[in-house]
């Protein structure tokens, strides 16, 4: 190689480097300083409500982030659904059937380990059939023009229903009426060495979202045909099975997360869904507090958890009635998810830094 | 001695991404003038013009408008100073009528203004200019050059007495440009100061008054129009000699790539568009099908591309009927296609790496299906380089490039894909005089490689320029085939207006 082309070579990878750097900076700087904001904005409404900020915010953090492998856990389904709404979202579909794609993942890894005795067959189970009622859905839009919000509203309270009279009629555990029949113990998953293993599956699953979304043919078509329908068909794809794959990538993920929720948590789905209900719906806030990143949403879903796992320790702590916490959870995450205040902030504070 | 209307002072301008876009521009106006701005493209020109209508705030500098110093802070503020301004896409609703969209656009000053009012303000206004647009049709079913002057009659209710285009010829046939500016000298007439952004130097010359010339961000010089000629402004804008012409050879013609026999495609509305065509193209050909816009060429390039079905009729590809192939496997067998909108043959919110692989992602793709981005990054890199594409990274999102530089991304993409046949729709549409020039030479070489070019244009300078064969489509149907020889511009403007040939000759 040339003297020329070398210093070429260097120029051009320091000149991607730095713009790279630059955004990941802006992204930082953009994160943090709404954090900031975001929290100061809960202060006012606690201080508005006559309590102290420090010591709530203080019981807040340190028992909400005090005990990881329970924080980390309890975020493992939520990072589940954050994703099976951002998936759909990326291409243009509102997944708000979360919900019932995590029940049905739970219910149908339960019977599958519960008669196999196999935790593997069990997640598979649970994401085959939370993607499949995604996928459904994406087909009642794709191919019947039913908008995917409505179905996924009805399809959410079908299986609540339906699952209810499973566990309360058909498949209870005698000894415990108001449970499921459990997984049984050898088809549990358990930490390794205080290592959250359902919470490491979560992860690689995340990961391997990400590889999907930014590195594959799949993920390139889904990301086109949610910013331009005309342009994915211009570019010869074909935007409806485009979007039929994210709904069933996006079921697949809540459907793992129910899976994982139940083979590695709660061990049992009780007669008032109590243990599953709400999971879709927060994976919203998570999706988009993610930035409808599965990175993004690794990070978010753990932050989201710590929060409501701190939420219910200021209840007890101080005595505050539960909407305290969950105004504050409210107000944090608006903050958070307000992304152009702070672009604008940053975009000023870079020019700025330019001309001066 | 004239009196300036808008005096901008030492404009920088920095985008948030780094680019300095504006190094300190000065530009003065006079109060009712015609002044034209031309610049190569990413010069800074729609920078500029946002500026001044208060849609992005400068990074410093002062803006004067009769003589006193305003600070936008949104285009309303720019209207209430009386600034208008008309976009390439415009902001109409296609659905509502045109009286609607006027009523709409006045509601937003006016609150209790009524349908009537609005109707006899325009109706003073149209006679005013006289000129007559049809005030009950909804705005989709009239042509572009019509709903240009919607766009106009728009800003003038508002009250404008600036009136900023930017490359608003660029969508219009020849005659709708005359006829926009007889419409543009009237406005003049009654008072109205007009800025015009061009790159066409033949324009320049026919409408404005003064002109300035913009570079890389700076003002090279403004000038009485009618002081310098196209050969200097040339020179001044992108540094080249007009003069030398490049020569269009007859190309040699090889085999019948592509046959439509009796072609029938229907629009969004579900009316027949494309009425029975048939027509072929040879290897070693440029074609050029001239014609008003929305007289079923798009129609009938979708059909040939894929993206649109053809209700009837057949397609042929040499030996093999791909009439009912998917748009995916004709890229396949070597068909490229540029489309006449950056919207769709460009992805906004993608960057420029991404954007290049967009018509070509099956070549990018290893066993797994796993998409080879450095391979990408070197095609983006070849694209950038061969066709002088100004951006600040291959990592840009394709939004932050000029218009100009963003249509050399897209038709660099198709033609790096080595087309066999090449569907090209407006190729040069908003590009500078050097530009335009090498993408006409790139299509000429390919034409001499042995490659088939379907030229849609409704610029004949440049359909006479670079075809081989001429066709005209009026009302979805071709009126005329023939070789280049046997046309004139002239000819071309009367059969396009649909008449036909017999009474032409006679
Ligand atoms: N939103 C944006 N963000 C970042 N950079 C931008 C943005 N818009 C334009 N630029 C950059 O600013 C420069 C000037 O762009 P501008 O659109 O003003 O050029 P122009 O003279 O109108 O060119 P053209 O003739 O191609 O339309 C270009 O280098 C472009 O890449
Ligand atoms: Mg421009």
């Amino acid at each position: 190689m040339s003297k020329g082309s070398l210093s070429k070579l260097i120029e051009t990878l320091s000149e991607r480097l730095l713009t790279e750097r630059r955004e990941y900076l802006a992204t930082l700087i953009e994160t943090s300083s709404s954090l900031i904001l975001a929290l100061l904005a809960g202060g006012i409404v606690l201080a508005v409500l006559g309590y102290d900020p420090l010591n709530v915010y203080n019981i807040l953090f340190r028992y909400g982030f005090g005990n990881i492998r329970y924080l980390l856990d309890k975020s493992t389904p939520l990072m589940m659904t954050g994703l099976a709404f951002a998936i759909p979202l990326i291409a243009g579909l509102f997944n708000i059937g979360g919900e019932s794609q995590l029940y049905i993942g739970a219910f149908i890894a339960l019977l599958a380990a519960y008669y196999t005795h196999s935790h593997v067959i069990g997640i598979l189970a649970g994401t085959i059939a939370g993607g499949l009622l995604g996928a459904f859905i994406g087909i009642l839009r794709v191919y019947r023009g039913i908008n995917e919000v409505i179905s996924s509203i009805m399809v959410n309270w079908i299986f609540f229903y339906l699952i209810i009279y499973l566990i309360s009629g058909v498949y209870y555990n005698p000894e415990r009426p108001h449970e499921s029949i459990p997984i049984p113990k050898d088809a549990r998953i358990y930490p390794i060495s205080n290592i959250s293993v359902i919470f490491a599956i979560a992860v690689l699953a995340s990961i391997l979202y990400y590889i999907i979304l930014f590195h594959t043919d799949i993920g390139y078509k889904m990301r086109v045909t949610g910013l331009s329908t005309a342009s994915a068909k211009y570019a010869g794809f074909n935007p409806d099975l485009s979007m039929i794959y994210s709904m069933l990538l996006g079921g697949a993920a809540a459907g793992l997360g129910g899976a994982l929720l139940v083979l590695g948590m709660t061990y049992s789905i009780d007669d008032m869904l109590s243990a599953v209900y709400g999971l879709g719906f927060t994976g919203i806030g998570i999706g988009l507090l993610g930035r409808l990143h599965p990175i993004g949403i690794i990070l978010a879903s753990i932050f989201f958890s710590g929060l409501l796992i701190g939420g219910q320790w200021v209840e007890l702590k101080t005595g505050a009635p539960p909407e305290l916490a969950d105004t504050l959870i409210g107000v944090i995450v608006i903050a958070l998810a307000i992304p152009y205040v702070y672009k604008l902030l940053v975009s000023r504070l870079i020019q700025r830094r330019v001309i001066e | 001695m004239p009196e300036p209307i808008i005096e901008m002072e030492n404009i920088i301008k920095i985008y948030p991404d780094g680019v300095v876009a504006l190094k300190g521009v000065d530009l003065t106006i006079w109060k009712g003038e015609i002044h034209a701005i031309l610049g190569e493209n990413g010069a800074g020109k729609t920078t500029l013009m946002r500026i001044l209508y208060g849609e992005i705030k400068p990074t410093s500098g002062a803006i004067k408008i009769n003589g006193e110093e305003v600070d936008f802070h949104g285009p309303w503020d720019a209207i209430k100073r009386g600034i208008g301004m008309v976009y390439q896409h415009f902001t109409l609703i296609p659905t509502f009528t045109v009286l609607e969209n006027l009523h709409l656009s006045l509601l937003a000053l006016d609150e209790s203004i009524k349908a009537e009012d609005v109707e006899t303000l325009t109706r003073r206004l149209m006679d005013e200019l006289g000129l007559k647009i049809p005030l009950y049709d909804v705005v989709e079913d009239l042509p572009i050059g019509v709903q240009q002057r919607v766009e106009i009659i728009k800003t003038l209710l508002r009250k404008a007495n600036i009136l900023i285009l930017d490359e608003p010829t660029s969508v219009l046939t020849p005659i709708e440009v005359e006829e926009l500016f007889k419409m543009l000298r009237k406005l003049k007439k009654l008072g109205i100061t007009i800025i015009f952004i061009t790159h066409k130097l033949r324009e320049v010359k026919a409408i404005s008054d003064r002109v300035t010339i913009m570079r890389r961000g700076k003002v090279v010089a403004t000038l009485y129009t009618s002081k310098v000629s196209e050969e200097e402004l040339a020179r001044l804008t992108v540094d080249i000699d007009l003069t030398s012409k490049p020569k269009i050879r007859g190309g040699i013609r090889g085999r019948r790539i592509l046959s439509i026999n009796d072609l029938w495609v229907r629009d969004e509305r579900g009316l027949d568009a494309v009425k029975g065509v048939s027509l072929e193209l040879y290897e070693g050909e440029i074609l050029g099908l001239a014609g008003v816009q929305g007289n079923g060429q798009k129609e009938l390039i979708e059909a040939i591309v894929g993206i649109r079905r053809a209700y009837r009729g057949s397609i042929k590809y040499l030996d093999q009927d791909i009439t009912s192939l998917s748009v995916g496997d004709r890229y396949k067998l070597g068909i490229s296609y540029v489309p006449d909108s950056r919207n769709i043959g460009l992805v906004y919110e993608m960057n420029l790496t991404e954007n290049s692989i967009l018509t070509n992602l099956h070549n990018y793709l290893s066993g797994i299906r796993v998409i080879n981005w450095s391979e990408a990054y070197r095609t983006a890199d070849k694209i950038v380089r061969e066709y002088n594409v100004v951006a600040p990274s291959l990592r840009s999102p394709i939004q932050y490039l000029s218009g100009g530089n963003q249509q050399k991304v897209m038709v660099g993409r198709e033609a790096t894909r080595e087309p066999k046949v090449f569907i090209v729709s407006e190729p040069t549409h908003g590009l500078d005089v050097r530009a335009t020039r090498f993408i006409r030479n790139m299509l000429v070489k390919l034409r001499d490689l042995g490659k088939s070019i379907l030229l849609v244009s409704t610029d004949l300078d440049e359909i006479m320029e670079l075809s081989n064969r001429i066709a005209v489509i009026y009302g979805g149907r071709i009126m005329s085939v023939g070789d280049k020889n046997e046309y004139t511009i002239k000819k071309l403007g009367l059969l396009m207006g649909g008449i036909h040939e017999q009474r032409i000759t006679k």
